[in-house]
């Protein structure tokens, strides 16, 4: 398998990782990603959009707390 | 700490080892059985370990090589006999390739038989990476319940695992295995109560894996250090930090979606902090061997420990507050007004191993008597579920504490006796009451717990109240009810009662009670509510139905604001073995 083949296929299902839950896709033909595990199905640019929407929650994701910062909490 | 991979994976655990030399830490290097065939993994070993100090340990992650076909990865999950057998292989070659017993060794978990076994074939062993902290019910369903690793209800600190239950630390030197024990990983102290915590780990690739991460940037990697640093102030100057990524982390793999150069960017920021802290003479870096050697002269058994959790990924504000000592292992959820949202009665001493010829199986973790997520917690189905809290009542109205949001004010720790103080909640009533509510808890060195709820500002300070201790139980150790048959409910006062129980769905009530107790021989404890105000004007014992599995003890006090609106009552929560 070549690398960028690898890169594409890697990917979890959206869905049943905003449930906690780590599930590989399988990918078809058509370019599209399947989930074994529920019935969800989407592209790369869609599945993408979902784990930035999933990251939404973590408001302080970006966020540098130091030693002081923190016991100020 | 590190652990080789053979095949191609081998040059990710060189460029790992490389990484943390080049920067000025030393690792503990630890060999699998497959790898003491290697000769060059044993060369690269040696010359790390003649270079740099690195440690060589033995790895029990993957127990298969020559004559051990099919020893999988889980030693604590064999027979006795097999246990044994394959323990005795593995470590007569470490010694057979370097002339020594090892002197510290690596598993996800080791059960109460696995570890002892360990000991008597390896007497050198100092130390142990020995469970992964709240690893269970959680990551089983993460991992599409296929990780059938159930280690929940362990110390987050290094600590020495006992002879009966590695999980639980040693009371004293006759109760203790032996060696000192550290966690696999350090863990976020409040998302790893909330959900997965292998996310939220001292490993940057897990935090890819739970998407805590904008590509290489990661703060978080860094705060979750800070905040072990911090929990210096309450633990006599001391803390504890470590981190153990397999080279698969570092490469391809299914848990991310990122190719591998963030991994390594994010692993190797994580690790230069580490080592300016150590530069900055913040931090020091010892191997597994020295630290289990600086334990055992710094760190007495049977020491209370504390750590004061702040969230820090979603920004929620939250506190919560762990304490563990020989006694007990109690969280604090300051969020639902210092309910105790995890009760692990250690003080039982439950005996665990497991196996296949074990009735434990697979389910290695310490029985709780309260774990709010795994058993409902507060309401907001059918009914609520096991946790505690103080429920305030005025005329027909009563508020639940657990919907005051506190944070934990203060932290104290003296190593025997620890405490903790809540920030200040106001409750007002429908009908215009008003007052304010400080929770404390002082953990005394006996197992016993004093709660104290100081009510002050009351708006009338001739007002009335009821105040309500309440505790609501149900030993388990996953999320599923356990048989309840065998748990007797007593209490005194007006009416004594002594009774089984038997899900009747009943509730019996006492005046003038001082004293509601639960008898659960599921974890070998007697847990019991003492008024330390006189005699309260009701207790309460309920027998859950099956639908609601849990018993209830209730300590109705009469609470008068004494002409000022102020006052306070104090219940002792005990723990004893039976």
């Amino acid at each position: 398998m070549h690398e960028s083949e690898k890169y594409i296929t890697i990917m979890r299902c959206p869905v049943c990782f905003s449930r906690d839950t780590d599930v590989l896709m399988l990918r078809e033909e058509s370019c599209r990603h399947y989930c074994t595990k529920c019935s969800f199905r989407g592209e790369e640019s869609e599945v993408r959009g979902m784990y930035r929407d999933i990251q939404k929650k973590f408001h302080w994701m970006t966020k540098r707390l130091t030693l002081e910062e923190q016991r100020k909490l | 700490m590190h652990r080789p991979t053979q095949g191609p994976l081998y040059s990710i655990f060189k460029q790992q080892q490389d990484l943390v030399h080049r920067i000025g830490l030393k690792a503990t290097i630890f060999l699998h059985y497959r790898d003491l065939f290697d000769e060059t993994i044993v060369a690269d070993a040696l010359r790390y370990e003649r270079e740099f100090g690195d440690e060589i340990g033995l790895a029990l992650h993957d127990l298969s090589g020559p004559g051990l076909v099919e020893a999988g990865h889980f030693i604590w999950l064999h027979y006795l006999d097999r246990k044994r057998e394959i323990l005795q292989i593995i470590i007569e070659k470490y010694r057979d390739v370097f002339g020594r017993g090892t002197t510290s060794a690596a598993s996800y978990h080791f059960d109460a038989s696995s570890l002892q076994i360990l000991k008597t074939l390896a007497p050198e062993i100092q130390a142990v990476v020995g469970g992964c902290f709240e690893e269970g019910v959680r990551v089983f369903h993460g991992c599409n319940h296929s990780w059938h690793l159930f280690n929940e209800g362990m110390p987050w600190n290094p600590w020495y695992p006992s002879r009966s239950h590695t999980l639980r630390p040693a009371a004293d030197e006759t109760d203790a295995a032996g060696v000192v024990a550290v966690p696999h990983l350090m863990r976020d102290m409040s998302l790893a109560y909330e959900g997965r915590n292998d996310f939220w780990a001292s490993h940057p690739p897990n935090i890819i894996r739970g998407m805590g991460n904008d590509a290489s940037f990661c703060p978080y990697d860094l705060n979750l250090i800070d905040q072990f640093r911090m929990q210096e102030e309450w633990n006599d100057g001391y803390s504890y930090y470590n981190t153990f990524v397999g080279s698969s982390w570092l490469t391809w793999n299914h848990n991310s979606e990122y190719p591998p150069e963030v991994a390594w960017e994010l692993y190797t920021k994580f690790l230069n902090y580490l080592a300016e802290l150590k530069r900055q003479g913040k931090v020091h870096d010892m191997t597994l061997t020295e630290y289990g050697c600086w334990h055992r002269k710094h760190r007495s058994i049977g020491r209370a420990e504390v750590y004061w959790a702040k969230e820090m990924l979603y920004g929620s504000g939250k506190h919560y507050f762990w304490m563990a000592d020989p006694n007990r292992r109690i969280l604090i959820d300051s969020t639902q007004g210092g309910s105790i949202g995890d009760l692990r009665p250690y003080v039982g001493r439950v005996p665990v191993t497991t196996g296949p010829d074990t009735s434990h199986r697979q389910i290695g973790s310490y029985p709780f008597l309260i774990q709010s997520q795994h058993r409902t917690g507060s309401a907001h189905h059918y009914a609520d579920g096991a946790r505690t809290t103080l429920l305030i009542g005025n005329g027909e109205e009563t508020i639940d504490a657990c919907t005051l949001r506190a944070k934990v004010d203060r932290v104290t720790n003296t190593g025997s006796e620890a405490g903790v103080v809540l920030t200040p909640v106001s409750f007002r009533f429908a009908n215009g009451l008003e007052g304010e509510l400080i929770t404390s808890y002082t953990f005394l060195p006996n197992g016993n717990t004093k709660i104290e709820r100081i009510i002050s500002k009351l708006s009338n300070p001739d007002a009335e109240l009821t105040l309500t201790e309440y505790f609501k139980g149900a030993p388990g150790t996953t999320e599923y009810p356990e048989d309840m048959h065998g748990i007797r409910l007593s209490m005194d006062g007006a009416a004594p009662q002594e009774v089984e129980f038997n899900y009747s769905g009943e509730t019996f009530e006492s005046h003038g009670s001082s004293r509601v107790s639960a008898f659960v021989p599921q974890t070998r404890t007697c847990i019991e509510l003492v008024s330390e105000n006189g005699p309260a004007k009701l207790g309460s014992l309920c027998i859950g139905p099956l639908f609601s599995p849990y018993f209830t003890l209730s300590l109705h006090y009469k609470f008068n604001g004494n002409g000022n609106g102020n006052g306070s009552i104090i219940t002792c929560m005990n723990l004893k073995s039976i």
